[in-house]
């Protein structure tokens, strides 16, 4: 036992050598301390992927989008999933039969045998109507509640079988609902022993893949479910390394830290050219969708001809090549390729027109030229759109300011309860992302989302009804028609002028068969080695 | 001697409390409803009124200060609004990373600075000086994420010497040690140089002093001049320059901590700012000035304990 005595004397008795010899000890000794702990299983098949930002939540009505879905996709299973491929489709995962067999009601029935892991038992129907019902609970505050749409219930017809009801045909449900984020299936039981909701470690699962381990900022470990109703699950372990900046996913695949990442546009050209030793790249469409807009409710934007010139001065193919290195499409709207309401061509050509666009400044009484600012968030991509716009602009005497924002002061310009900055909003480069549903686009240009995410401002009824009428149509062809005017109509409106949909490029090892759903996104539950 | 230590505890304190409140006015300064922006864009109004209470960002800022340091008062670091864990946790979870990397490069600087310093003194004028005053400004000027970018393509990439991304597997010490090599490389570049050009011209000035000249008259070993009565003196600066540098070391370590896709504290208040994750922002910068005042403290109170003339001068 060290006395108070003992202790001033130790102190008493450290000369300056001891103690640097006493410190270097220790942090030998605490260094060192954890070798025995090192345990390496080198015969194991390990699936290390990157994915562009940090897990959040393990619970499907907290998830924050598609990084925690790729986890939740692994863990959970759902009555359909995404269908690896090029062309949107979904297979049957926990349902053994799946049928729309009205406008408003679906009828499923559950695989016998799927088990919940920890002691929970058979997923039953009871368990999906849990699992979708919770989700519409105002008291739970899930921020995933829109994409259920006009969801009223879900009944239990019998032990498997149910019928999800709706209030009202709600088709995106076969898209963005149940082989998606709200469509993930959990245990009722073990839900509601945890308190009815969980954050960051799950309670019970049934995927291919149990949650092991969370490292945060680090990497998130999920392994084998040796009881998953599917087979066998295909690697020993999925590491799953958040890194958001593209080129350092780059360098670590490089390097063989990782198997699979998306690449930067940039980086297409150079790695075609000279690939990485055993690897593929392969390019897929993207959903994002990106678009100058111009707020109709400022006053030098309110005169539609100022607009529509501005419209025919951007070229969009010179942004494509300088900002997309050309590795990316013009869009013709919002709605991508590939999805119901996609235009084959846009009204205003890509090229601009110089032209006609000083014919409308004309109009506008604006020969002279004139002064607008464009709100850009400060990305490289979108510095040098911002650029090759000002130039453009300049050929007809518009006069392009850039203002760059970081992105909390970016995302929050036309938020009308944040102040009074969405007035100032003139011209706006914009990119949002989107689930493979047309409604998912058009969803935030209605008159209710001004202040919100319509920063434009832009407001007509007619689209607005349209909008509520194409989420509730089940006939594909009519909700294809329907979109489609949408988009004509935001383009007349002169507020908008669709630039791309971007690309994702990704690179995988020869040592893996990668599945990707048709936007380039990785479906990690049907990755397998190759 | 207890009275200044007594003191410079105090001055830290306060000057912690006083760079919080600043931080806290500034972060709240910036656009951008910070519900919002950690909700989503599908968040309902409701949902961002409910979140925005949660945050406490419903109440006027100086309760929400004050209630901010009457948490921490009780050892409370509030909790992280988006995946519900104590700050607490968040950020001595992240910190080991950090000093750890930040000692890693310290001391890789100080085995290579400082004896590269001490021969620089020692053979003044020579070409092997000229070589390392050149090296050192070289050192010096090149940029965090430059070196961290080269060494990554060098080591990682075309080498395979060392890992690229990651802090390596939990419990296994040589991969960590190995995931540690290139971003300590990478921060602790810059101060070798600066490092040596301070312990050469230190050693230089200590060197023409009296004593050294008498040490040398009653015919001391030079190896015993130099190292035990010159270089003792020249080592002062030093510290108190690592002291302060350990602050610019936390800002290069976020560079490195994003280039090298590491966890740590600086990453940890850079994805926190983004988000708008104030309880994390406010846990993350306390901790983090704190380790600044401290380093700097300490700094100051071994100077005081080496250098018998500061101590008597307290």
């Amino acid at each position: 036992m060290i006395t108070k005595q003992s202790k001033k004397d130790l102190l008493k008795d450290l000369n300056r050598r001891q103690f640097l010899q006493t410190s270097g000890a220790l942090g030998l000794a605490a260094a060192t301390s954890s070798i025995a702990e090192i345990v390496y299983a080198q015969d194991k098949t390990i699936l290390k992927i990157r994915a562009y930002a940090d897990m959040r939540s393990l619970d499907p009505a907290f998830s924050q989008g598609i990084t925690d879905e790729e986890i939740h996709s692994c863990i959970y299973s759902k009555l359909i999933q995404y269908k690896p491929g090029r062309e949107w489709s979904w297979e049957l995962d926990a349902a053994e039969s799946i049928e729309q067999v009205d406008d408003t009601h679906i009828k499923f029935k559950l695989k016998p045998g799927i088990m919940f892991t920890g002691g929970h038992g058979e997923m039953t129907a009871e368990d999906v109507k849990y699992s979708y019902e919770r989700i519409l609970d105002d008291a739970l505050e899930s921020t995933n509640k829109p994409d259920w749409g006009s969801l009223k219930e879900v009944t239990v017809d019998g032990k498997y079988e149910g019928t999800i009801v709706f209030d009202e045909p709600y088709p995106p449900a076969w898209n963005i609902a149940l082989p998606y984020i709200v469509g993930n299936i959990i245990s009722k039981k073990a839900w509601e022993e945890a308190g009815g909701k969980v954050d960051t470690t799950t309670p019970s699962t049934s995927g291919p893949y149990l949650h092991k381990e969370w490292q945060p900022k680090q990497k998130t470990i999920l392994v084998r479910n040796p009881d998953w109703h599917g087979g066998t699950a295909a690697f020993d372990e999925i590491h799953i390394f958040p890194i958001d900046d593209e080129n350092t996913a780059q360098i670590a695949f490089e390097s063989g830290d990782i198997d699979c990442t998306r690449l930067s546009l940039g980086a297409v050209g150079n790695l075609k050219a000279s690939p990485p030793e055993n690897s593929t790249i392969e390019e897929y469409p993207s959903l994002y969708y990106v678009w100058v807009g111009m707020n109709v409710e400022n006053e030098a934007m309110a005169d539609q001809n100022l607009r529509k010139a501005v419209q025919h001065c951007i070229d969009v193919p010179s942004i494509l090549q300088a900002s997309y290195f050309g590795a990316a499409e013009a869009s013709t709207g919002i709605i991508a390729p590939g999805l119901i309401g996609h235009r084959p061509q846009s009204m205003v050509p890509p090229e601009s027109d110089i032209a006609k666009a000083k014919e409308y400044l004309a109009a506008a009484g604006l020969d002279g030229g004139v002064n607008v600012t464009l709100d850009v968030l400060n990305k490289a991509a979108n510095v040098t759109t911002a650029q090759v716009i000002q130039a453009t602009c300049a050929e007809a005497g518009i006069s392009v300011e850039v203002n760059l924002h970081e992105s909390g002061a970016f995302w929050s310009l036309g938020d009308s309860s944040a102040g009074e900055r969405y007035k100032d909003i003139q011209l706006i480069l914009n990119r949002f992302s989107m689930a493979p549903d047309p409604s998912y686009a058009t969803a935030w240009f209605v008159s209710d989302q001004k202040g919100i995410w319509n920063w434009e401002r832009y407001s007509d009824q007619e689209f607005d009804n349209l909008e509520a009428k194409a989420k509730a149509t089940s006939d594909p062809a009519q909700r294809d028609e329907m979109y489609r005017k949408m988009q004509d109509m935001m383009e007349e409106s002169g507020a908008y002028r669709f630039i791309t949909h971007e690309a994702t490029p990704v690179i995988y090892r020869n040592t893996i068969k990668p599945a990707f759903r048709p936007d380039g996104l990785p479906l990690l539950r049907s990755f397998t080695g190759a | 001697m207890l009275f200044y230590v007594l003191k410079r505890v105090a001055l830290s304190v306060v000057i912690v409390m006083l760079a919080v409140t600043l931080l806290y006015c500034m972060i709240h300064m910036v656009p951008g409803d910070p519900a919002r922006i950690l909700l989503g864009p599908r968040a309902t109004p409701e949902l961002i009124a409910s979140m925005s209470a949660r945050m406490g960002l419903d109440l006027p800022l100086p309760v929400q200060i004050l209630r901010f340091f009457g948490n921490l008062f009780r050892g409370d670091l509030g909790m992280d609004v988006i995946t519900n864990r104590p700050v607490a946790d968040i950020v001595f979870g992240q910190l080991p990373y950090t000093l750890w990397l930040i000692f890693t490069a310290i001391v890789f600087a100080a085995l290579i600075g400082i004896p590269l310093g001490c021969y620089s003194a020692l053979h003044r004028n020579s070409l092997a000086d000229r070589i390392s005053g050149v090296l050192s400004v070289a050192c010096i000027t090149a940029p965090a994420f430059v070196v961290a970018l080269y060494s990554l393509l060098v080591f990682a990439v075309t080498l395979h010497w060392f890992p690229a991304v990651g802090a390596g597997e939990k419990g296994a010490f040589w991969d960590q040690v190995s995931h540690l090599v290139l971003p300590a490389f990478a921060i602790g570049l810059s101060w070798i140089g600066y490092l040596a050009r301070l312990v050469r011209a230190s050693m230089l000035e200590v060197m023409g002093e009296n004593h050294i000249r008498t040490a040398r008259a009653y015919g001391l070993a030079e190896r015993t001049v130099v190292y035990r009565y010159a270089l003792k003196l020249a080592i002062l600066p030093t510290v108190t320059v690592i002291g302060v540098g350990m602050g610019f070391l936390l800002s290069a370590a976020l560079f490195t901590e994003i280039v090298f896709a590491r966890p740590g504290i600086g990453k940890l208040i850079f994805d926190s700012i983004t988000t708008r994750n104030y309880p994390v922002v406010m846990g993350s910068v306390l901790v983090s000035t704190a380790l600044f005042v401290i380093s700097t403290t300490l700094s100051d109170l071994i100077n005081a304990w080496l250098d018998p003339r500061i101590r008597a001068s307290l």
